[in-house]
């Protein structure tokens, strides 16, 4: 999965939807009817019991158990076991959120209460928080013998990948109750993701099922989790929570009508929480898309941007294809199939319920959605790169078979943005500064941790980071080959301090030494002058908007090395090429904004008002190699593709030429005759007499009076 | 003698001259104030390097009075065979009932600027309200032979619009020209700001809360795309807002007149085989569009030389 960098624009990214939200939100109509009801019929109310309101939940009657757990906690406000009914009943249907409510409803009535603080312990795992095991620990100290909670802290542990621990936690649980299914589901869990073929923790419960089912789906083995799902149904097929992850990991990996089969049961059986109704809202749009299919790809695009971003998409992942095909040694047993979202809504439908912060992309064996950069504003995000990232999970997991532990499919991910340039790179962030001052980077067998449970919501960003740059650092000290080598012992699930012993010839801990002081010279300035650089930062911003050039000019250079990687919102580059330019240094502005550039500087504002500058310095061919970066981070900018159409006449290069006007026309321009003029004229650079007549005569059907074009016209048919 | 009578001749059959009066208000603060005078500034600027036979007035934050008396003035002047553009930027006002335009002192009402314009004989007018809350004022505005253009649908979008920025680009980029006859209609400017109107909004990730529509028809409520067989956007179609080249000049000149005819009979061609397309193979249409085509190409560099 690729995340937005830390040091976009310092923005915040909100957390990724999760599964499930609120349904006596969602469902509000009927919270109304059911409340109303409960009212008029208080007084026949009398009977319902909270072993009422469990059977129904047990049939999968989710709308109907609430209602009854709803009238209990209204006659019994003081009672906080009716809100922990309540919140397990809501996560359950898939709203943490909603449940967390309840719960802590339950616990403003007694703090201690042990059903309530396991309920948040619950809560926090669901929404893969860091805080999960602490609350589940609190949980069992208000109730030694909780076994829920004893059991929780297993799941937790393996979804860390921590095996042992999460078997010692599984085994206290049983201690506890031998027959509990959740701690035997961890079990099994372990003896299945390490390709045992047979387990004697064997659940024979469907929401035991249910649990295998989610480790599957964390470590991306969805062919498995989708098994699991199956199985946990045959044994109960109201277990509603299962048939929503079938339908929706059959969506993910394009199996359209299976998922709608299974989605459309959950509905129409009263189980419709968002992650239900937004997947069949999502897959009603369906229609909208284009598809585009090649031997090795499958290209799925928006119709309404397919005409424009197919070509640039469609090299990109052929580039991809080849150099990977070569790197990996390995030939893909079928198409990759790209989808691109140009609202960030429907693909965040794509990435509910994973773990994480903010995607940009999200990869399921071999299909990849991703947000389409008119999804995002214009330069916060390099969707090459991002393309690029997720192709490589596609091979790293094929490699694998699923085994890659997330951290190391990522940080090879970070590592190949780099390996087409330097620009596409991560840059070193604020966030990753400060966890590299406080030596809050995780120990390499540990990484994990940071991606499924962050302490705080910087860690995953910072994990990113940290993992793409120990795939840099194994690539520079071992070689390529190292990097394959441990591919192929994920591949036969064995854990990373084993793969770091056998392929690295070091200890864990000694690779985290190695690893250390082979990034603290990389990063050392940044770090030991950060806040000096925040307070230049503002600085040199305040002069700017002062036009105090003469400050600007004094303090910025300084200010601009003390962190270099800097390239978003008023980075210092841009200030000084300001200052420069207000100063009549047309040169020294120019200088500054490749800087900007060569360190990644993504605006497409900044690198047009560079490439402007470059052509009136008369370097055309420059200035054309600097907008054509755009097309691979905002390609909907209809004057840079004029712009870049006209440099490639000027310089002899018809064919980019043709490219950049279609795109024009793509792009459902104000003024299609002038475009379809200027497309004919790129046909006349390469020799293309047909195609060129064709888009004149487009253009004068438009506009018959179109002198240029009539003249062309004369031209191509005297000749 | 000879010259004498061809200079009478171009003066009967010189065209209406058009006259435009751009008004802005106020804007309530400095950057506002400083936004209005821009564009104000800007379409003054297109309006005078575009020449012709034109008026171009521009009042910058005037009260009351002043745009009674220069719309008074006005209509002491212009022919009924003369143009009027009448361009209102700034902040408005709908209170349900009433859309007021924001000046110094008392505002001036819509139906008080109906009135005046109505007391201005120029028989095609063309008002292009681009202030917050403008759609109020389309009720008061419209009338047969009037092309009424506002920023917003309704007098309920109360933001502060970019729609004007736009307009005023309109009269000084070629690409607004989408027919390129050199001149920019009064539909194709409104399509040009619309379209970039959409474009700055969607670029910025920012919910719209300006959506640009035009009224020529005298009694609609006003269309975000005209349509053409309702009879809507036709007036708007033929509406010179600004002529960018020197067709205007050619079309005054008698010895050019054949050519003239024979390049509108052509064009007429032109059209009634684009009406016809969808009945025609693509091969026979492409065929005759192209000889139509060289043909008018072939009378245009006559009329040239």
């Amino acid at each position: 999965m690729r995340l937005l960098g830390a040091g976009v624009r310092f923005r915040e990214m909100a957390n990724s939807p999760q599964r499930h939200r609120g349904f006596r939100e969602v469902t509000e109509n009927t919270f109304v009817v059911t409340f109303v009801c409960g009212l008029l019929l208080a007084g026949t109310l009398t009977a319902q019991t909270v072993q009422q309101g469990d059977a129904l939940w047990k049939q999968g009657r989710y709308s109907e158990a609430n209602e009854v757990f709803m009238a209990l906690s209204e006659r019994n406000p003081g009672n906080a076991e009716y809100h922990v009914k309540l919140g397990r009943l809501s996560l359950d249907y898939g709203y943490p959120d909603q449940a967390q409510g309840d719960f802590e409803k339950a616990l403003a009535i007694d703090k201690t209460n042990a059903g309530a603080l396991l309920g948040m312990a619950m809560v926090s795992a669901e929404l893969y928080e860091g805080k999960a095991a602490d609350l589940a620990h609190k949980a069992l100290e208000a109730d030694p013998k909780l076994v829920e909670a004893q059991a929780l802290l297993a799941r937790v542990a393996l979804e860390d990948n921590n095996d042992k621990l999460a078997a010692e936690e599984a085994h206290k649980a049983l201690d506890m109750d031998a027959k509990n299914v959740e701690a035997k589901a961890v079990l099994a869990s372990l003896d299945l993701l390490a390709d045992k073929k047979e387990t004697q923790w064997d659940p024979h419960e469907a929401r035991g099922y249910l649990t295998i089912g989610h480790f599957f789906f964390l470590n991306r083995r969805y062919d498995e989790e989708i098994a699991a799902d199956r199985k946990a149904l045959e044994l109960d097929p109201s277990l509603w929570p299962a048939r929503a992850d079938l339908g929706v990991s059959l969506m993910r990996l394009g199996r359209n009508d299976e998922a709608l089969k299974e989605l459309e049961l959950c509905y129409n059986s009263g189980f419709k929480n968002r992650l239900v109704s937004n997947t069949l809202k999502l897959m009603s749009t369906y229609d909208r898309f284009t598809t585009f299919t090649t031997d090795k790809t499958i290209l799925v695009l928006n119709k309404k941007e397919a005409e424009l971003l197919r070509p640039y998409f469609q090299a990109e992942m052929d580039r991809n294809l080849r150099d990977y095909e070569a790197k990996y040694k390995l030939k893909l047993s079928g198409p990759v199939r790209v989808e691109v979202y140009p609202d960030h809504e429907d693909f965040a439908i794509r990435t509910a319920g994973m773990p994480g912060l903010g995607a940009l992309g999200v990869t399921f064996q071999r299909v990849i959605a991703m947000d389409s950069p008119s999804g995002r504003v214009p330069g916060s995000f390099h969707w090459a790169a991002t393309l690029r990232h997720e192709m490589s999970h596609v091979f790293t997991l094929t490699m694998t078979n699923s085994h890659v532990p997330r951290w190391f499919t990522e940080g090879i991910a970070v590592h190949e943005e780099g390996t087409v340039s330097p620009e596409w790179s991560d840059r070193v962030g604020p966030n990753e500064i400060e966890a590299i001052k406080d030596h809050k980077l995780l120990p390499i067998d540990t990484l994990d941790r940071g991606f499924v449970h962050p302490t705080a919501p910087a860690q995953v960003i910072v994990s990113y980071f940290q993992a793409g740059k120990i795939c840099d650092f194994i690539t520079e000290k071992w070689g390529w080959d190292a990097i394959l080598a441990m591919l192929h012992d994920y591949a036969t699930s064995v854990d990373t301090p084993t793969v770091i012993r056998k392929e690295l010839k070091v200890e864990p801990a000694e690779f985290d030494k190695q690893f250390m002081a082979w990034l603290d010279p990389q990063v050392q300035k940044q770090v030991q002058h950060f806040s000096e650089w925040r307070e230049g930062f503002k600085m040199v911003n305040a002069a700017v908007a002062k036009k105090d050039w003469d400050a600007v000019l004094r303090e910025g250079p300084a200010i601009r090395d003390d962190y270099p990687d800097y390239v978003e919102a008023d980075s210092m580059y841009e200030a000084l090429a300001k200052a420069y330019t207000a100063k009549g240094n047309n040169a020294a502005a120019t200088k500054e904004l490749q800087a900007y550039v060569k360190n990644g500087g993504r605006d497409p504002e900044t690198i047009k008002s560079l490439a402007k500058q470059l052509i009136d310095a008369g370097k055309k061919e420059e200035a054309a190699a600097v907008l054509d970066r755009i097309n691979l981070i905002f390609p909907e900018d209809r004057d840079m593709h004029v712009l870049l159409g006209g440099l490639a006449m000027d310089i002899g290069k018809p064919q980019e030429a043709i490219r950049e006007y279609h795109a024009v026309l793509a792009d459902k321009p104000l003024d299609p005759a002038q475009a379809h003029y200027d497309l004919a004229r790129a046909y006349v650079g390469a020799k293309q007499t047909d195609k060129a007549k064709d888009e004149l005569l487009a253009a004068l059907e438009i506009a018959p009076g179109f002198r240029p074009a009539q003249k062309l016209l004369l031209k191509l048919s005297e000749n | 003698m000879k010259t004498a009578a061809l200079l009478l001749l171009m003066a009967l059959a010189a065209p209406a001259a058009t006259y435009y009066v751009t008004i802005s208000g106020l804007g309530g603060e400095p950057d506002y104030d400083q936004r209005f005078k821009m564009v104000a500034d800007d379409i003054g600027n297109s309006l005078k390097k575009a020449g012709g036979d034109t008026n171009v007035i521009t009042l910058e934050a005037p009260k009351r009075e002043q745009i009674r008396a220069k719309l008074e003035e006005v209509a002491r002047e212009a022919k009924p065979a003369d143009l009027l553009v009448v361009m209102l930027i700034g902040h408005g006002t709908y209170d349900g009932v009433d859309y007021k335009f924001n000046i110094p002192g008392t505002d001036i009402s819509g139906a008080e600027l109906a009135k005046l314009l109505d007391s201005i004989p120029a028989g095609k007018q063309c008002v292009v309200n681009m202030t917050s809350s403008s759609g109020g004022s389309i009720e008061f505005l419209r009338r047969p032979n009037r092309v009424v253009i506002t920023a917003t649908k309704s007098g309920t979008e109360k933001n502060a619009t970019v729609f004007a920025r736009y307009f005023a680009e309109a009269l000084r980029d070629p690409a607004a020209d989408a027919d390129k006859n050199e001149t920019v209609s009064a539909l194709e400017a409104f399509r040009y700001a619309q379209h970039k109107t959409t474009e700055f909004y969607d670029t910025n990730k920012r919910l719209a809360t300006e959506h640009a529509v035009i009224e020529d028809t005298g009694k609609g409520e006003g269309s975000k795309d005209p349509n053409a067989e309702a009879g809507e956007g036709r007036l708007a179609a033929a509406f010179p807002i600004v002529r960018l080249g020197a067709n205007a000049a050619a079309a005054r000149d008698p010895l050019k007149k054949p050519l003239l005819d024979q390049k509108e009979a052509l064009e007429q061609q032109i059209d009634q085989l684009k009406y016809n397309k969808a009945a025609l193979p693509e091969a026979q249409y492409k065929q005759q569009l192209t000889q139509l085509l060289l043909q008018l190409a072939k009378v245009q560099e006559a009329l040239d030389k």
